[in-house]
């Protein structure tokens, strides 16, 4: 954000935030990670892991958010600072739902191996959608760490396309549960998933509205994207 | 609020004060160069920056208060419901009484509580004595001191605590009801709940009068303004709606000031 | 020896040395008051305020002396200090521009600082020797002369204290300058000032110098200030130099008089002023 403050405590405790959202991103994306492959492949000592890292995605939230709250009762910021104080306290939100959702993910998948009848290679769509989720959080994280508000902003197109991939999932799931009936409990936990994943790119367009509105100043939530786009490269 | 909401709304504020082209000197010194501003008819409206930005000479511009000492000379326009107050021919006193001014150190003078209110109505009111009680009694009520102090009208300015002190001022600066109110840093000499006192009589003031208010600390400009001018090294750097100004600046200076980056 | 017991030392050393000699100071001051109330006391009495000045031999008091030096210290106070408030006012409030201000300052000074018997010899060549005899007025100008200077003096610096913000504060309101000095700026070094025109009469009610010339003396009573008036100091100078007992003792009980009305006047301006400071 450009020169220091006359603060140098300031300084680390922002610093240390900023840290701090990006250690979360990188152990939620490595729950994404674990999740998917779950899916594929019905490890269950991944699974186990991805449940037990649960509870640190949850500390993290709650230590930002208190580092956050400290932050505002020390030092009031204003302007730049108080727009970077109030997405974090968003994003880390977002990261922690995530979070959850990659929790849901290792639960079902554990369910789906148990009960043995996955053919899941049929579901090669499943694993494109959540390799797009997986990216948009990247690259929204990335976009926090440099905050860059052009890169934020074509983040968001690509909501669009994890939609139209679970809309195609789910039509697959249909036509599998038409054919087959004995399959009906595993897609059914199969749609959670995808729809686990369609969240986890909804939150990932979170964040990187709340990187645009670290640099711009905008709150573009709820606008067309193409107003975003507009907004974030001016 | 979108920005051409933002400009319309503006325009159709009326300028209680236009400053044109605002040359300042002390002297040789120049302290204020080139200001162009208007400030809002009955809004607040807050000067904010570093010591010796001269949001001080500006502020006492408006009452030409700079007139009592030798030396000191302002050159530009300065329109009042548009006359120009720094014309020759301008009446100091009766500026003067249309535009209030509150300062720093609270100053109460020699005299019973009463007295105090009612000097600066005498100058150019003649009441009976029964108006003036109630004059007395509503400028203090304005203030927010009448019942503090109404049983001990008749006791000197100067045996009141700090805040009370202040806010005999700022009675005294309203019973001439005048039609803008100068504050140069009222509530710096005072603690946080005198200081609190006089941010809500600020807000209720701003109804009936324009209020200018003088302050170094940036978050009571955020509290109780509704414009905010900063101002650096004698020139007016950004001015604008409070919450745009302390949420997104427009100028980088203002955002290093703001967020305490000044280095 | 190390840098804190050296320091303690030289400390010790010099409170003692300022000690000694305040006492020194103190010692011929007590001395002085003492031989004056031992000498003086004994004649105070009844009859000092009664009867007149008496013939050597006879008995008698000081009354027609009491009585000029409160006449003349009073015309003189009324008619100097006027003159020294408003030339004071003028220092203080519009003496910041132009060359008037400092030069009247100098003068003024000047003459306080002049010897008294100046101001007698002047207001003798001025005045004594046009009107052809000496008079109780004569007195009462030149101790205006004196007491003018003093009120000057301690009016601008009393008016100098008064802090701007005070001025200010009035003109803020739309005072005219002239309102803003009498019903604000005066006001608030009304204490001082006072105190000033009682230390200027504790000063000329010791004046012997310029009262010789200008009142001489009288030894009977009168209140017409128009004829040469008694005073307490030219009459101590008579008496005292006189050698009969009897005025002698009237000698020292005047100059009793006088000390205890000083120290009088000096006690009330002290008591008045703490009562009434910092009204700002």
């Amino acid at each position: 954000m450009g020169t220091e403050h006359l603060s140098k405590q300031y300084d680390n405790d922002l610093e240390t935030l900023r840290s701090g959202v990006l250690q979360m991103g990188g152990l939620v994306e490595s729950q994404i990670r674990g999740a998917i492959d779950a899916f594929a492949h019905g490890n269950q000592d991944l699974i186990d892991q991805v449940i037990a890292n649960e509870a640190r995605v949850n500390e993290y939230e709650v230590r930002i958010d208190d580092d956050c709250s400290h932050i505002i009762v020390k030092r009031q910021p204003a302007a730049s600072d108080l727009r970077l104080i109030m997405a974090i306290s968003k994003t880390v939100t977002d990261l922690e739902r995530i979070g959850d959702e990659a929790e849901k993910i290792a639960r079902m998948s554990r369910q789906i191996h148990e009960r043995g009848h996955a053919d899941l290679h049929r579901f090669a769509t499943v694993r494109h959608a959540a390799d797009i989720a997986l990216s948009m959080l990247r690259q929204a994280l990335d976009a926090f760490a440099r905050l860059d508000a052009a890169d934020a902003a074509s983040i968001i197109r690509q909501d669009v396309a994890i939609d139209t991939e679970f809309r195609s999932i789910l039509r697959q799931l249909i036509t599998f549960m038409m054919e087959d009936p004995r399959t009906i409990s595993t897609a059914l936990e199969i749609v959670w998933i995808a729809k686990a994943i369609e969240r986890i790119g909804d939150h990932a367009k979170n964040i990187a509205e709340d990187v645009i509105y670290i640099v711009k100043g905008t709150d573009v939530r709820h606008t067309a994207v193409e107003v975003v786009e507009r907004e974030a490269l001016s | 609020m979108n920005a051409a909401v933002l400009q319309s709304v503006e325009q159709a504020l009326t300028q209680k004060i236009q400053v044109k082209n605002l040359n300042f000197y002390y002297g040789r010194f120049q302290a204020l160069k080139s200001i162009n501003l208007n400030i809002p008819e009955r809004k607040v409206t807050a000067f904010i920056g570093p010591s010796g930005c001269g949001k001080s000479t500006l502020l006492r511009t408006f009452n030409r208060m700079y007139a009592l000492y030798p030396n000191q000379e302002a050159r530009g326009e300065i329109l009042l419901d548009g006359e120009n107050i720094l014309g020759p021919s301008q009446d100091l006193n009766r500026l003067r009484a249309k535009v209030g001014m509150v300062f720093q150190k609270p100053t109460p003078f020699p005299m019973s509580i009463h007295d105090n209110i009612a000097f600066g109505v005498r100058l150019y009111e003649s009441l009976s004595p029964r108006e003036m009680e109630e004059r007395v009694e509503w400028a203090l009520r304005k203030a927010a001191l009448w019942d503090e102090v109404k049983d001990k009208l008749k006791q000197s300015g100067t045996s009141l605590s700090g805040g009370q002190q202040q806010r005999l001022c700022i009675a005294r600066g309203i019973a001439v009801k005048p039609e803008v109110l100068l504050l140069d840093e009222p509530a710096s000499a005072l603690d946080p709940i005198s200081t609190g006192r006089i941010e809500e009589l600020v807000h209720e003031l701003k109804n009936d009068y324009t209020i200018v208010i003088v302050t170094h600390n940036m978050q009571q400009a955020a509290r109780v303004s509704d414009y905010t001018a900063y101002m650096y090294l004698g020139e007016m750097v950004e001015f604008g709606v409070t919450d745009e100004v302390f949420i997104k600046p427009k100028k980088k200076e203002t955002e290093d000031y703001i967020t305490g980056r000044f280095g | 020896m190390d840098l804190y017991t050296r320091r303690l030392l030289i400390n010790r050393f010099n409170l003692a040395v300022s000690l000694l000699t305040m006492l020194f100071g103190l010692f011929w001051l007590g001395w002085i008051l003492f031989t004056l109330f031992k000498a003086g006391f004994g004649g105070l009495s009844a009859k000092l305020f009664l009867e007149m000045t008496p013939p050597p031999g006879s008995d008698g008091g000081l009354l027609n002396a009491i009585m000029g030096s409160l006449l003349m210290g009073a015309a003189g106070t009324a008619l100097g200090t006027p003159v020294g408030i408003m030339a004071g006012i003028y220092l203080a409030e519009f003496g910041s521009r132009g060359w008037l201000a400092p030069v009247t300052r100098f003068i003024s000074d000047i003459l306080l600082s002049a010897p008294s018997i100046v101001v007698g010899l002047f207001i003798y060549e001025a005045y004594v020797v046009r009107v052809g005899h000496f008079s109780g007025w004569a007195g009462a100008f030149a101790l205006a002369l004196i007491v003018v200077p003093v009120v000057i003096r301690t009016t601008e610096n009393m008016l100098r204290l008064v802090p701007d913000s005070l001025r200010e504060a009035a003109a803020a309101l739309g005072a005219p300058q002239w309102k803003v000095i009498v019903l604000v700026t005066v006001r608030a070094a009304k204490a001082g000032i006072i105190t000033g025109i009682l230390l200027a009469i504790a000063r000329i009610s010791g004046e012997t110098a310029p009262l010789l010339f200008t009142s001489l003396n009288n030894q009977f009573w009168t209140s017409n200030m128009n004829a040469p008036m008694a005073n307490l100091p030219v009459v101590i100078f008579q008496f005292a130099m006189s050698p009969y007992e009897d005025w002698h003792k009237l000698a020292w009980a005047g100059a009793l008089l006088i000390t205890l009305s000083v120290l009088a006047l000096n006690v009330l301006a002290r008591v008045f002023f703490r009562n009434r400071t910092a009204t700002y």
